[in-house]
């Protein structure tokens, strides 16, 4: 191989900011999937088919189709389907919210319907109310048991929203691929701008990994 | 707006060459990548030191990072780093199976440390030689119980697959998006394109539960 690099001819700033832009849309989403997320799991564990039919639809939409397909057909067809103009970022929250959302719903419900019975059981013996059961037993434990999960979907979005690229937001990957062109640097730029996606997802996931193994140590 | 899904139609033969391609990109990356994932999952149990810090990075790596950006990495950079010319069906192989390689690898290697350290006590109690304990013992029951896992990974995989659009790929999602465009209807046909993959990935999840709940059952006896 002959190939001299040239780390040099590549400015960080676009760079900074695309990643500012990466990071907003990340915090951004996960509020939006953190809660939201927790109301469609409620929505799809509701004994009113009505209410829990699409709701498991949404989800199951959401998580057997290519992000990149809902994120283009979210910026093509919301606004002419339903004849709203937002700004590309909010389009682009909206749509990975909603599909960090799918995500989360799936995670409560599992670690909701993994708080044991006896726990439940305790509950009714000390003379707790069904919504106090819920408030005070089943939702501390089930968040807690989810928090892993929803460490390891939010880092995913921060990955998955290198595809709101494609239609145009202004972020790490956009900015990465723009430098890319304009110094036909593709070699240094991308191995840059992968290591600074790295740089942030990996810290995260090691301390969600710590969290389980914590939580392991505390269960057994 | 008036919704013409009779548009479809006309492009029927386009969109079902894109499916073929996906499909076929899937199949190809999830044979290698298993094979290659369950080698790397191997290489981060072994106890040579060097070949578990190169699976590890390696494993680190792949998934701490976009896919996005490992496919235009390998379409972009490898070939002027390696020299060569590469066809864009073979970088689109080579940038997912070693995405698919990195989570099977994890899949695997949590299936071997799942297999109870009272397995191996018990072959030893029999007598079994070492080879035996590996093959006939550790073996079987954490390639089961990789399965489900293993199964979901290729949806995974089947849906990363879409990315491949973004590099110039003739997928599903490519063919697509350039109907979409050149008709002007990209409600109609990304739609159908959403349902189609859909309509591929649904069942297979509902294949994974269902394969769990009843391998979870036969290990429980």
């Amino acid at each position: 191989m002959n190939y001299s690099f040239d780390f040099q001819s590549i400015s960080f700033a676009p760079l900074w900011e695309g990643l500012m832009v990466t990071l907003e849309l990340t915090a951004a989403a996960n509020i939006i999937g953190i809660v939201g997320g927790f109301l469609l799991a409620l929505l799809i564990m509701s004994p009113i088919a009505v209410i829990r039919l699409p709701a498991m639809l949404f989800v199951e939409f959401f998580r057997c189709t290519p992000a990149i397909v809902q994120i283009v057909w979210f910026f093509y067809c919301v606004p002419m389907l339903f004849n709203v103009f937002l700004g590309s970022m909010t389009m682009g929250i909206l749509a990975l919210g909603f599909n960090l959302m799918a995500f989360n719903a799936e995670a409560y419900r599992a670690s909701i319907q993994a708080v044991p019975r006896e726990q439940i059981d305790a509950g009714i013996a000390l003379g707790l109310n069904p919504l106090q059961r819920i408030l005070y037993i089943v939702l501390p434990t089930a968040f807690r048991a989810s928090i892993p999960v929803l460490l390891t979907n939010g880092i995913g979005i921060f990955q998955q929203s290198a595809l709101v690229a494609i239609v145009a937001v202004q972020d790490l990957m956009y900015q990465g691929k723009t430098l890319a062109t304009e110094t036909y640097r593709p070699i240094e730029t991308f191995t840059v701008v992968a290591l600074i996606y790295f740089a942030v997802s990996f810290p995260v996931t090691q301390v969600v990994g710590y969290f389980e193994r914590r939580r392991h140590l505390l269960m057994s | 707006m008036a919704l013409d899904f009779s548009i479809i139609l006309r492009f029927q033969d386009a969109l079902l060459l894109g499916l073929w391609m996906t499909l076929k990109l899937t199949l190809i990356c999830v044979i290698l990548g298993c094979t290659f994932g369950f080698l790397v999952g191997l290489a981060r149990t072994s106890r040579s030191l060097a070949l578990r810090a190169i699976s590890s990075v390696y494993v680190e790596f792949f998934r701490g990072t976009p896919v996005l950006i490992q496919l235009f990495w390998i379409f972009f950079c490898l070939p002027m780093i390696l020299g060569i010319e590469l066809s864009n069906l073979a970088s689109g192989v080579i940038a997912l199976t070693l995405y698919m390689g990195a989570i099977t690898s994890e899949t695997f290697r949590a299936s071997l440390k799942s297999v109870g350290p009272e397995q191996l006590d018990a072959c030893i109690a029999l007598g079994l030689p070492r080879r035996n304990q590996v093959t006939n013992v550790i073996l079987p029951q954490a390639v089961l119980r990789a399965i489900p896992t293993l199964l979901s990974n290729c949806v995974s995989l089947f849906k990363e697959s879409a990315l491949v659009s973004a590099v110039g790929m003739a997928d599903l999602m490519f063919v697509g998006q350039n109907i979409s465009n050149n008709t002007a209807r990209p409600v109609e046909v990304l739609t159908i394109v959403a349902l189609i993959y859909f309509v591929i990935a649904f069942p297979l999840t509902r294949a994974v539960s269902l394969i769990e709940r009843r391998i979870l059952a036969k290990l429980a006896i």
